[in-house]
């Protein structure tokens, strides 16, 4: 009985604090929204600065990486179909195969990871040392709304930089497709772009562009909520993994929920 | 002159040649294009015997476009893709057929399409068609000289076969005569034969009488003479 006490307490601690973590998520994302009230005192000059050294940090700067990891992909995924499509007869669904992998799926999925490991961490650990800085507090003091001034710009910074990477990432898969299919088949160049772009519809971009944009927004927020948690200095790296956990997690359910919504 | 700093144009073309792609997807997918009023259709051919570079593509006789290119695809096996410059205006349908005709005696070939009675979706710039058949004067002079070469052993099989009946037929004649002979030498042996054995049955019936007559008289003396 007073094991059974035990467990019930336990899960019910767990639930409440699930739920209380929910609520203060949902109260924060308030607070976002109505910080746009304030948005006609904000000067656009004074977060440009901070939207194009974030857009640099998320987008420039994991460039290279992502033409690397998609360019291996193209080339895995193009390996995998020209040495196994024959065997079944669908060696002209090479283009097809792309598509629904690279643009539909592994794109947007692995452009966010790529973002959340580098960028999102940093988010959250900068905030969370400004916090801990009295930073925040100190711009709270002036009447500066952090929510606009350092949640604000790393919304836009994110969703430019997370729509520009999946294009990019897109295009870079393809291409790397292309050099490794010439290795083995030889298809000329606009027969093989006329078959991705047969492939492709405007349903994968819109679900592409909706992908970005939810990335974009969700990233920055969960990361910045994590980052304002710590109350002390030791707390800092708890909050910073918990942040690329968390945002790690909701992009997986965001993506499964944008796939069921458009493709089932 | 407003001057920018060296993150602010890397990120302007970091927004910039995404938007450009998209842009360029979006034009190409809804069907637009800022080319000429022609489109290119690739005719996938096996042979180059009759398709050159200016071969017109008609539909029902009425020129719609020329080939201005052909290449080869050598994977996975040798093939051509002839590139056939077609007015824009001109509806055509992927599951249309696209035969090889010769215009006249000469051959010089043709390219005729026809769309299909039940229409699919409508041929965009770069598509591919097969081109389903393909005749041309070689190959018909190839096919009658296949077909005479056919002919001509034909006829030699017969006349062979003709020339082993004859002599066949000459050996079974020459056989048929010696048999009769031999069969008439058998009748003519079997006939003296038969002279002699009547005349063995006369005497032997002439004996038989003569005994049956001695029987009448005296049956008693003719069974017992002797045993005493």
């Amino acid at each position: 009985m007073n094991l059974n006490l035990k467990l019930a307490s336990l899960v019910g601690k767990k639930v409440i604090s699930y739920w209380e973590g929910i609520v203060n998520f949902r109260d924060f994302c308030v607070s976002i929204i109505r910080s746009f009230h304030s948005m006609k005192y904000l000067r656009f000059r004074s977060i440009y600065r901070v939207i194009i050294n974030q857009t640099k940090f998320t987008g420039i700067d994991t460039l290279p990486f992502i033409i690397l990891i998609s360019m291996m992909i193209g080339g895995t995924i193009i390996i995998q179909s020209i040495t196994q499509f024959p065997k079944f007869g669908i060696e002209g669904f090479i283009g097809n195969l792309l598509v629904i992998v690279v643009a539909r799926e592994l794109g947007p999925l692995a452009t966010g990871l790529i973002v959340i490991t580098r960028s999102g961490s940093a988010i959250a650990a900068e905030i969370a040392t400004q916090t801990q800085n009295k930073e925040i507090l100190s711009l709270e003091i002036m009447g500066i709304d952090p929510m606009l001034y350092i949640v604000f710009p790393r919304i836009i910074a994110a969703v430019i930089s997370l729509f520009s990477l999946m294009i990019l990432f897109d295009v870079v898969a393809f291409f790397g497709g292309y050099i490794i299919s010439q290795m083995t088949v030889s298809i000329p160049i606009d027969v093989f772009f006329q078959t991705l772009l047969d492939a492709f519809s405007l349903n994968d971009l819109i679900a592409t562009l909706l992908k970005s944009v939810s990335y974009g927004i969700l990233i920055p927020i969960i990361c910045c909520y994590y980052g304002l948690k710590p109350t002390s200095k030791f707390e800092v790296p708890i909050y910073v993994s918990k942040a690329v956990t968390r945002t790690l997690f909701t992009i997986f359910i965001i993506n499964a929920l944008i796939s069921v919504f458009f493709y089932l | 002159m407003v001057k920018f700093e060296k993150n602010e144009i890397r990120v302007g073309l970091f927004i910039l040649i995404p938007g450009i792609i998209l842009l360029i997807f979006t034009t190409l997918k809804l069907g637009y294009s800022i080319a000429s009023s022609t489109i290119d259709i690739y005719l996938k051919i096996d042979s180059l015997t009759s398709v050159k570079k200016g071969t017109p593509v008609k539909i029902k006789g009425y020129t719609i476009g020329r080939v201005v290119e052909l290449k080869p695809v050598y994977k996975p096996t040798l093939h051509f893709l002839a590139t056939m410059r077609i007015e824009r205006e001109i509806e055509l349908y992927e599951n249309c057929s696209a035969v090889i005709l010769n215009q006249n005696v000469i051959g010089d070939p043709a390219i005729e399409i026809k769309n299909p009675e039940k229409k699919g979706e409508a041929l965009i710039n770069h598509d591919i068609i097969e081109g389903i058949e393909y005749v041309n004067l070689e190959a018909v002079l190839q096919d009658v000289h296949l077909l005479l070469s056919t002919l001509t052993g034909t006829v030699n099989m017969f006349k062979d076969i003709t020339i082993d009946s004859r002599n066949n037929l000459r050996v079974l004649v020459s056989d048929l005569s010696v048999s009769v002979r031999k069969l008439k030498e058998i009748l003519d042996d079997s006939q003296k034969d038969i002279v002699t054995l009547l005349s063995s049955f006369r005497q032997t019936s002439e004996v038989m009488t003569e005994i049956s007559k001695e029987f009448k008289k005296n049956p008693m003396k003719f069974l017992f003479e002797g045993k005493k």
